[in-house]
């Protein structure tokens, strides 16, 4: 079976990430750029999938030049080519303008069984793109899945919600969401980064997916960032200093917080 | 010539250091020198599943067949995560004791130390009198000047290390041994990458003493601010880069001369050797100092790198042995650069 891995490149998590003043995109320059951990854990579940089923593992990844680490982390981790669309006039698309390149991307490659993404980005967190995807592709979407199984024809996850878990099973092809509790990513072998250097990576242009630039990017886009402003500073808490009081201050403070 | 890594070795480290950074270290280097060594092993195997002790091994003898310069990279992530173990004598010294052709008697060892199925360590006459945690090791292969000879049940007596992680022991050959013929050279040259090896290590080990006392004068406040704002700490810590940062050419150098087999490949090895294992014990005094002197007891984590920088220092032969011989080669020849003539 043929796996698609969506792939994307977030600046690291305990970096200090910021907006840029003029157009309020990520600051890309800011920040080392590191494979996106959920994305670990996506290529992770295509490669088990494929060393249960056989077949081969496609990363398909959106963003500027510099992605291409990105891809490479996912290759030497044992995914056997790359789709990279990489174009200027993709920089400052939404969520719609993501899933739109993603599907079409997704529609340049031959018989796709399965489409593995990560719930969410650790620095959009929007958790929108996988279903958008799905919804464009016109396939079943089983999204927050935190177990995977598939036997070639049909799709079983476990998806863990707020709720609850839910089994849910769809046929292929459909595209999955998985959670940070799906698996642990192996670590990239010696053999795998030696190997991922040869390993075709196709660069696109967003007019080889068939789209064309006034369809994506900043200009056009259906939501528009107006203005952005860094996180308040933590304040200081309250000190409650016990002189046989302290028990009742507390009470006090957290029925003022309507907390008890 | 380029001197950067390129990206393959780039990973290569990363890789390494994300791997030594998911296990915690210091508690198996503790239980390693007590003699408790289950989990020590539980981390080799993910080392070799990565492919680490295949790294120097040739491609026909199942190794993936790099060079120096990847060894001496993950040698130094080595030292940085403090792991303790024979590794400079699997990874670096053992290639080079035994040749890789096919009907050599040395090749099966070769491979299952490639393959991760066997450890080994070695006890070189003059240089390295004890073998690192021979009890441990599969192999202990016992050099002389041009004869090598593989014991595999020695008679092991341990002594005394100033770092306990580093459990060292004589060997007394009691059953059967393995006789290879090498000549001078090969003992030598392999004597060479041991101290090479070592010196990439010191690097790591450096680096990272120097990473914990920069966090500690950074959380550490004092008269209100963090003590790393102070210039008599700063000024030091500052020294400590500076040290480590002019060794990791010479380091580098070394490697360049191991690859291309070049003249002064002992010369260069000797230079690496002395400059890291003086950055990496200044880095040592340092971090000692702005800790207060708490890496003085054991329990501090600091403890074991400040242990090991000093045991290193003064392993894989004396940086008085190791200055003599820079001096000698410089005697004979000064124009060649480190590196080889080609690097110029």
């Amino acid at each position: 079976m043929n796996i698609v891995v969506l792939v994307k490149q977030v600046p690291d998590t305990w970096s200090e990430r910021k907006l840029s003043d003029a157009d309020h995109t990520l600051d890309r320059a800011s920040a080392d750029a590191v494979l996106d951990e959920i994305n670990e854990r996506a290529v992770e579940e295509a490669l088990l999938a494929k060393e249960a089923q056989g077949g081969e593992v496609t990363v398909v990844c959106m963003g500027p030049e510099r992605a291409n680490e990105a891809i490479r982390k996912a290759l030497s981790m044992g995914a056997d080519s790359a789709v990279h669309v990489s174009d200027e006039a993709l920089h400052g698309s939404d969520a719609v303008q993501t899933a739109r390149t993603l599907a079409a991307a997704i529609g340049t490659l031959e018989s796709v069984d399965l489409v593995i993404a990560g719930n969410e980005s650790t620095d959009g967190r929007a958790g929108a793109v996988p279903a958008m995807v799905a919804e464009l592709l016109g396939w079943p979407q089983l999204t927050y899945a935190r177990k995977l199984d598939t036997d070639g024809q049909s799709v079983s996850i476990e998806r863990e919600s707020d709720a609850g878990v839910a089994t849910v099973e769809a046929n292929l092809p459909a595209l999955v969401s998985v959670t940070e509790k799906i698996n642990e990513p192996r670590y990239p072998s010696f053999k795998g980064i030696m190997a991922a250097k040869k390993k075709p990576v196709s660069t696109l242009s967003v007019a080889d997916v068939g789209l064309s630039a006034d369809e994506v990017g900043l200009g056009s886009a259906p939501t528009q960032v107006v203005s952005s402003a860094p996180a308040p500073p933590k304040e200081a808490g309250v000190k409650v200093t016990d002189e046989g009081e302290g028990g009742v201050q507390i009470v006090e403070f957290l029925s003022g917080q309507k907390l008890v | 010539m380029k001197f950067t890594r390129t990206s393959q070795q780039q990973d290569m480290a990363t890789a390494l250091r994300d791997l030594l950074g998911s296990v915690d270290v210091p508690a198996i280097a503790r239980s390693w020198a007590a003699g408790e060594t289950g989990d020590w092993w539980k981390v080799w195997h993910d080392l070799v599943d990565m492919g680490l002790t295949g790294v120097a091994v040739p491609e026909q003898a199942g190794g993936l067949g790099l060079g120096p310069v990847e060894l001496a990279i993950c040698l130094e992530q080595l030292g940085y995560s403090g792991l303790p173990g024979p590794i400079v004598e699997s990874l670096a010294v053992l290639p080079h004791l035994l040749p890789d052709t096919s009907e050599s008697e040395g090749r099966p060892w070769l491979e299952q130390v490639a393959a991760g199925q066997s450890l080994a360590t070695v006890a070189i006459a003059e240089h390295v009198p004890y073998a690192l945690d021979a009890d441990q090791a599969d192999v202990v292969l016992l050099c002389e000047s041009d004869r090598v000879t593989a014991v595999e049940d020695p008679r092991l007596l341990r002594q005394e290390s100033f770092d306990p992680a580093r459990r060292l022991f004589t060997v007394e050959t009691t059953g059967a041994t393995v006789r290879f013929q090498n000549d001078a050279a090969s003992v030598r040259e392999a004597f060479d990458r041991g101290a090479l090896g070592c010196a990439a290590q010191l690097l790591g080990i450096g680096r990272r003493l120097l990473d914990l006392a920069t966090r500690h004068v950074s959380e550490r406040h004092q008269f209100g601010r963090p003590i790393g704002e102070f210039q008599a700490v700063k000024h030091h810590l500052a020294n400590a880069l500076l040290e480590l940062e002019f060794a990791r050419p010479l380091v580098h150098g070394a490697c360049l001369s191991a690859t291309s087999g070049a003249s002064c490949s002992g010369r260069d090895a000797s230079a690496a050797k002395i400059v890291a294992g003086d950055a990496a014990y200044a880095a040592a005094r340092t971090a000692l100092q702005v800790h207060g002197a708490i890496g003085y007891t054991t329990e501090h984590d600091l403890h074991l790198w400040l242990t090991k920088a000093t045991a290193l220092r003064s392993a894989w032969g004396t940086p008085t042995w190791h200055r003599r011989r820079v001096a000698d080669a410089l005697a004979l020849d000064p124009s060649v650069p480190v590196g080889g003539p080609e690097t110029m």
